[in-house]
């Protein structure tokens, strides 16, 4: 990689970081003009930069507000630069139903997991907030999907997160899905209880979680 | 000081004044004890009772009764105002609270500013006044709380919450905007509620934390306006409680700054630590709503001795109770804080 380039890249990575979404987009179409290669930006700049962003956020230096306009800077990037990303061995072909579990509407930690795991590359089905079990199971078995990811910030709706684990079993498609848990109230011990594939307590960990789930832990 | 009544004995904590005991309240809106097991054919039930003035009093009396709760406290929900204010909700069943179906703006810039004074004669603010009004006239010796929602978590339910949580941030002037607008709303509604016989205002932000905020952004939206609410309150000669979720670990000295009479936290919060630490904060909480649901009655029993022991002012769920959560468990909670377990 040229010193140019990486410098570019570098410029990159601190516009998502620091929260400058008109720059993001404008660099990234730099990236392209000057005929880099797009998914070495993504991986170098925007990833970079929200990488950092979420290590800041995991540190509570930056906090929602900051991660979600650091999302939207490296989104802004994404949508220039994805058209003319190449094969590759990122998460892009591997697909996760997402949801937050019946009775609950607090959907913002899932929508941080989300965004992480786009950012990873993972094509990311997002069936909103207060979402019944069987939708989930539905969902995954129709879209042929790797990873189901359950989230919840209540104590009274943990034990839907059960439910979708044991209606996998009853419809003998467990072993298709890897099944993640996430939200505040949750432990590794009640992911082990109810039978779920992993429990991750912060966002930046649930993508670090559904690479090793998928054997991609060595993929951007 | 043993026949003290009820509302003599939560005005007395609110107010810093020796008490023989703690006071075991259940304050209403997003911290409501009308748990199933409350409701019967014979009586109120939910959802019908969120837009009945007569059966939400109703059904208060009959959470104060069933859960020793030393209050009485309305609505059940969090909707009131971001209905009125537009968005759409979802009425909910017996055993699942209202909840927003959809905001009312996309985005700060877009929210309608309407006479506040006159959209308080609306909607559920009008029912909520009236059953507070009901509640007061056959109570007179126990205090009405009524519950309102904080000014950021009202404006996250008009607005679409993620894009109301960026313009904090990148549109600071728009989202002042529309918080001055809640809060004058809410302000209008706290008089409106005491002037109908209300002893307590509650306010209930949960999305007003320091952990999804940062400290900065508590402090220049959340506290700045839950101010402005508590301060209306104190001029309306009452006094407020006002409910923080969340981990607030990065923002202890923002949350010594609300002009509450009372803070109220999550389980999460060590309270005893917060009370040593800023000793001016009449504390409140934080009974573990988890072992309320999933816990055993002695269990609950323990912990609530615990708080007790700590000197911590007054014994309260830690936040929203699981409508599943059982009688048994909450009357272990509150015979426990009257000495009776």
């Amino acid at each position: 990689m040229s010193a140019d380039q990486e410098e570019l890249f570098e410029r990159l990575a601190t516009a998502v970081f620091e929260l400058d979404e008109a720059l993001a987009a404008k660099l990234s179409q730099e990236v392209l003009d000057r005929g880099y290669d797009a998914w070495n930006a993504v991986e170098h700049g925007l990833l970079a930069g929200v990488n950092r962003a979420g290590k800041l956020f995991d540190e509570e230096e930056y906090f929602v507000p900051e991660l979600l306009i650091a999302a939207d800077a490296m989104y802004a990037g994404l949508a220039i630069l994805r058209p003319h990303i190449k094969g590759h061995d990122s998460g892009f072909n591997r697909k996760v139903v997402i949801g937050v579990v019946q009775g609950d509407t607090h959907d913002i930690g899932k929508n941080l997991v989300r965004i992480m795991l786009e950012v990873a590359g993972f094509e990311v089905h997002d069936l909103g907030r207060d979402v019944p079990p069987r939708k989930f199971v539905e969902a995954a078995i129709a879209l042929k999907a790797d990873v189901i990811a359950l989230s919840t910030l209540m104590t009274t709706t943990m034990e839907r997160m059960g439910e979708v684990v044991s209606i996998l079993e009853a419809e003998q498609v467990r072993n298709r899905f890897k099944v993640i848990v996430g939200g505040s109230p949750l432990s590794q011990q009640f992911s082990d209880r109810i039978g779920a594939d992993g429990y991750a307590p912060k966002a930046a960990q649930a993508v670090e979680l559904t690479k090793r789930l998928v054997g991609l832990v060595n993929a951007a | 000081m043993s026949d003290i009544a009820p509302s003599e004995r939560l005005s007395r904590v609110l107010a810093n004044q020796p008490v023989d005991r703690a006071p075991v309240i259940c304050t209403g809106g997003m911290m409501n004890a009308a748990v199933t097991q409350v409701m019967d054919e014979n009586g109120p039930t939910l959802p019908a009772a969120h837009f009945d003035a007569e059966g939400m009093a109703e059904l208060a009396q009959r959470v104060h009764a069933a859960t020793g709760f030393e209050n009485l406290g309305v609505p059940f929900c969090m909707t009131v105002e971001p209905e009125i204010l537009g968005s759409r909700i979802d009425p909910g069943t017996l055993s699942c609270e209202p909840k927003i179906a959809e905001e009312a703006f996309a985005s700060c810039g877009a929210v309608e500013i309407r006479d506040v004074k006159k959209i308080i004669r609306e909607g559920r603010i009008a029912t909520v006044v009236q059953a507070a009004h009901h509640l007061k006239k056959r109570n007179p010796d126990t205090p009405v709380i009524a519950s309102l929602s904080g000014p950021v978590s009202t404006a996250a339910s008009v607005v679409t919450p993620l894009t109301f949580l960026k313009e904090l941030r990148t549109r600071p002037q728009d989202a002042h905007r529309v918080l001055d607008y809640v809060t004058r709303l809410l302000v209008e509604y706290a008089r409106e509620v005491i002037d109908n016989g209300a002893d307590v205002i509650a306010i209930g932000d949960p999305t007003a934390t320091g952990e999804i905020l940062g400290p900065r952004i508590f402090e220049d939206f959340a506290v700045r306006y839950i101010n402005q609410v508590c301060d209306a309150v104190h001029a309306n000669g009452k006094q407020v409680i006002v409910h923080i979720c969340g981990d607030m670990s990065k923002s202890r000295n923002q949350l010594a700054a609300i002009h509450a009479d009372a803070i109220s936290v999550d389980a999460l919060v060590n309270l005893k630590q917060l009370k040593a630490d800023f000793p001016q904060i009449n504390t409140m909480g934080n009974v573990s709503t988890s072992l309320l649901e999933f816990g055993d009655a002695e269990k609950v029993s323990r912990n609530t001795a615990r708080l007790v022991r700590d000197g911590i002012d007054i014994i309260s769920p830690a936040c929203g109770l699981s409508t599943s959560t059982g009688l048994h468990n909450i009357r272990a909670l509150t015979e426990t804080v009257k000495g009776n377990a």
